[in-house]
């Protein structure tokens, strides 16, 4: 079927074609079979009595709707001993290849959590999913997310925050895996002092479809939002980067600041974006940049003199746009797989 | 504690005329109407056919579905063509004492003296003054009327109106291209320099009313200009709309330098459309201040065509109180080796709604192109808005684009700084405005850098402190 995702909060001119992007021939299973394959590390107390309260964004009316009547895995998770590293791992193979899931995250502590999506199979797999976090007043919290399915697969994430007064959280996404994938990122920064730290890290190629929408609305004083997503793209891959930041009246000496860079590997590849920022209060500051280009020649050619060839220079280039992003991984064992990936997708 | 004027006293720009004319069209918008104003114009055919078939495109085309509230427009309340009581005049002595009265005090006459090769007023609908030096005419340099340059040179005008501006781009060129009226057409002939400006300025006085002129500049091989536009209006309490358009051919290896200083009056819907075609080699520089209109909705173009082509936009926008100034620039690459340059600033007050609304699209030829977008908003109180929207669509890999924005108040350490140095908090905010906008005005020409400085005093006054 043909659906429409992730609508910016400020409409732009259709010509555009960035706000509500139309993606065809998309099969959203209903009825699917439990997903059996997935480890939990560390969680004593989880349940799936999970709250399913209307997204503010999401990722458009249909994948929300077969959240809310589909899902075949659910899990609420109330962070109780800040030494844990909390990890849910969906692993997809031949027998499960639909995964259409809801997780709430409870941040009382402080604590990480990573949530890892990868395919075992060959099989085209679909995944439609919804994570709720609340941070709650002085806790910290780092959520990872990182999706490694294959490049066949659908991949719909929509995550919504909400964090209070002292609160702190570090949210880390690579979106690596995916024919098409959609993520929806929103964020309500109710509480004074609260922070809200955002890193992406995206790698695109062939005709594959890369669609992030980010929203964070800063309500709380003293509140800071801070935005830095780092993509690559090659051969025909096309990417919507859209990022808003909505400083809301009343959130006094608040400050965010979006910045989103994206190297061009191939001259086929179409990058777009959309920093957007909006201001009812005039005591905030608030800054954006994007930039776009292709990998520097000085640094290729440092690199090549060292013996390397093309394609290992821009291999360790990318990567080392990367990398402070991926160091916020906390897990060892992840982190080797992402790098694993990022060098498989770029041979 | 902020002192608040409720509507300021605008001086010169703000005196009204009696709504004295020799035509007034009905209001609203019909066949008929346009067929009127055809007739009125004494159109060729060629002309009442493009008028209605962009009815026909007006009738079929949505309202944008984007942007500003356009709700409080209505079209039957809107007279499209008003002719003022005089002819066309190529001296200031046969324009009626109450237009030219309008005109001086807007200081075009004295500017003309002083610092234009040429002027082209229009007062309502039609234009009322034309002149140009006799040097350039010489040098085959064309400034005319729009109406006088589609009887005179209508190969000219037919190869270029509303080709660079397609009649279906939006609702609002539809609108133009049906009732369009008055205007200036330029000709720059290959290798021709035209080292001092040429200026027009656009004066509705008529309440209910809308204006519509059409720009047709071409800028042929090699040749240089530099363009003024000027606008105002009276205040009334109901809405009047200016749906203007701008075609402008910059060809290859010539310059063109377009400044506007766009002041209409606070019941305007300013719905105005401006392109630019430029060729190989070529470059144009687009310098913009908006200040007035109740709403605005207005991006520049660059459609950069020729391999190196060059395109710079310096703009600031200045929303007080009621309005919604909706503005921003847009940049096609087409050519190899093209670079772009842009300069944006904002300050909302006093309830104004500021928005950055921008485009940047770097096409699969445009090889080693280069673009750089900045772009500052300032907001001076805790009730007003601004946003940036800007758009940047990059569809190959041989390029360099950067963009960046910021958005925040008048910091308080330069405030305390200025205030320990003697100034009043006052004048020291009314000098760090002045300083935001100062690298916009010093693009602009002196008479006009002045009245921007100006401005910025009249909206700033009992409005901060």
């Amino acid at each position: 079927m043909n659906i429409k995702v992730n609508e910016t909060p400020i409409r732009t001119s259709r010509n555009f074609g960035i706000n509500n992007i139309k993606l065809t021939d998309i099969k959203i299973p209903k009825n699917s079979k439990i997903f059996k394959s997935i480890e939990i590390t560390n969680v004593k107390e989880s349940s799936n009595d999970v709250i399913s309260k209307k997204l503010t964004y999401g990722n458009g009316e249909i994948l929300e709707k077969n959240v809310s009547e589909n899902a075949n895995h659910k899990v609420k998770i109330e962070t109780k001993n800040s030494k844990d590293l909390i990890k849910i791992i969906y692993d997809f193979d031949d027998e499960n290849t639909e995964l259409i899931n809801e997780i709430e995250i409870i941040g009382n502590k402080d604590a990480n959590v990573i949530i890892e999506y990868k395919s075992n199979t060959d099989k085209k797999c679909f995944h439609n999913g919804i994570i709720r976090t609340i941070v709650n007043e002085g806790c910290k919290l780092n959520v990872a997310i990182v999706n490694m399915l294959n490049s066949e697969s659908n991949n719909f994430e929509a995550m919504e925050n909400e964090l209070f007064k002292d609160s702190k959280l570090k949210y880390t996404i690579i979106d690596l895996g995916g024919k098409t994938s959609v993520t929806n990122y929103y964020s309500n920064i109710l509480g004074e002092n609260s922070n809200n730290d955002l890193k992406t890290i995206y790698l695109g190629k062939e005709n594959e479809i890369k669609d992030l929408n980010y929203i964070a609305e800063v309500r709380g004083e003293k509140a800071n939002i801070d935005i830095d997503v780092q993509g690559a793209l090659g051969e025909n891959c096309k990417k919507n980067f859209k990022g808003t930041i909505d400083f809301k009246k009343g959130c006094k000496k608040a400050k965010g600041d979006e910045n989103e860079f994206c190297l061009l590997l191939s001259d086929t590849a179409r990058s777009i974006a959309l920093p957007m920022l909006l201001c009812t209060e005039d005591d905030v500051e608030g800054n954006h940049s994007t930039a776009s280009g292709k990998v520097d020649s000085k640094s290729l050619f440092y690199i090549m003199s060292r013996g390397l060839s093309y394609k290992e220079a821009v291999k360790l280039i990318v990567k080392s746009n990367f990398n402070k992003i991926i160091e916020r991984i906390k897990d060892e064992e992840i982190k080797e797989e992402i790098l694993k990936e990022i060098d498989r997708r770029l041979n | 504690m902020k002192t608040k004027v409720d509507d300021i006293n605008r001086n010169i720009y703000d005196i009204k005329n009696a709504d004295n004319y020799d035509f007034k069209i009905q209001k609203g918008l019909s066949r008929k109407i346009v067929e009127e104003i055809s007739k009125q114009k004494n159109d060729p055919d060629w002309m009442r056919e493009i008028r209605l078939k962009a009815l026909e495109m007006y009738q079929k085309l949505e309202l944008p579905t984007w942007g500003p509230d356009l709700s409080e427009l209505k079209m039957d309340d809107i007279a499209t063509y008003v002719k003022p009581k005089t002819e066309l005049n190529s001296s200031w002595d046969d324009v009626p004492e109450d237009i030219k009265n309008t005109f001086d005090k807007l200081g075009i006459p004295e500017a003309e003296k002083k610092s234009l090769a040429g002027v082209g007023a229009q007062y309502d609908s039609e234009v009322v003054y034309h002149s140009i030096k006799q040097d350039l005419l010489k040098q085959g340099v064309i400034y005319t009327d729009m109406e006088t340059a589609v009887r005179e040179y209508p190969e000219i005008v037919k190869e270029h109106f509303m080709k660079c501006v397609p009649i279906n781009d939006h609702k609002f060129v539809a609108l133009h291209a049906a009732v369009w009226s008055g205007g200036s057409f330029v000709y720059v002939p290959k290798g021709v320099k035209v080292d001092i400006p040429l200026q027009s300025y656009f004066r509705l006085n008529s309440p209910e009313s809308g204006q519509f002129e059409h720009t047709l500049i071409i800028v042929d091989e090699g040749a240089s200009l530099h363009f003024i536009e000027g606008c105002s209006a009276p205040k009334y309490n109901k809405v009047n709309l200016h749906a203007g358009c701008v075609e402008l051919y910059v060809k290859d290896g010539a310059y063109l330098r377009y400044s506007t200083i766009e002041n209409w009056s606070k019941n305007m819907m300013n719905l105005n459309t401006k392109k630019a075609i430029v060729g190989k080699d070529a470059q144009i520089d687009w310098v913009t201040g908006s200040f007035g209109s109740k709403v605005s909705m207005l991006y520049p173009m660059s459609i950069l065509n020729g391999d190196n082509a060059k395109t710079e936009y310096t703009g600031i926008t200045f929303a007080g109180k009621g309005q919604n100034l909706d503005t921003g620039f847009k940049v096609i690459h087409n050519g190899k080796n093209t670079s772009s340059l842009v300069n944006s600033k904002s300050i909302s007050k006093d309830g104004g709604s500021c928005t950055y609304r921008a485009l940047v699209r770097i096409a699969e030829n445009a090889k080693n192109s280069k673009c750089s977008v900045s772009c500052e908003s300032l907001m001076l109180d805790d009730i007003s808005r601004s946003d940036t929207i800007p758009v940047n669509d990059i569809r190959t890999d041989e390029v360099t684009f950067s963009h960046e924005a910021k958005i925040g108040k008048i910091s308080d350490k330069e405030i305390f700084y200025l205030m320990s140095r003697g100034l009043s908090e006052e004048d020291a905010k009314a000098m760090i405005v002045r300083g935001f906008a100062y690298p916009i005005s010093k693009e602009l020409p002196v008479e006009y850098a002045v009245e921007m400085n100006n401005l910025i005093n009249l909206e700033l006054e009992g409005s901060i402190g």
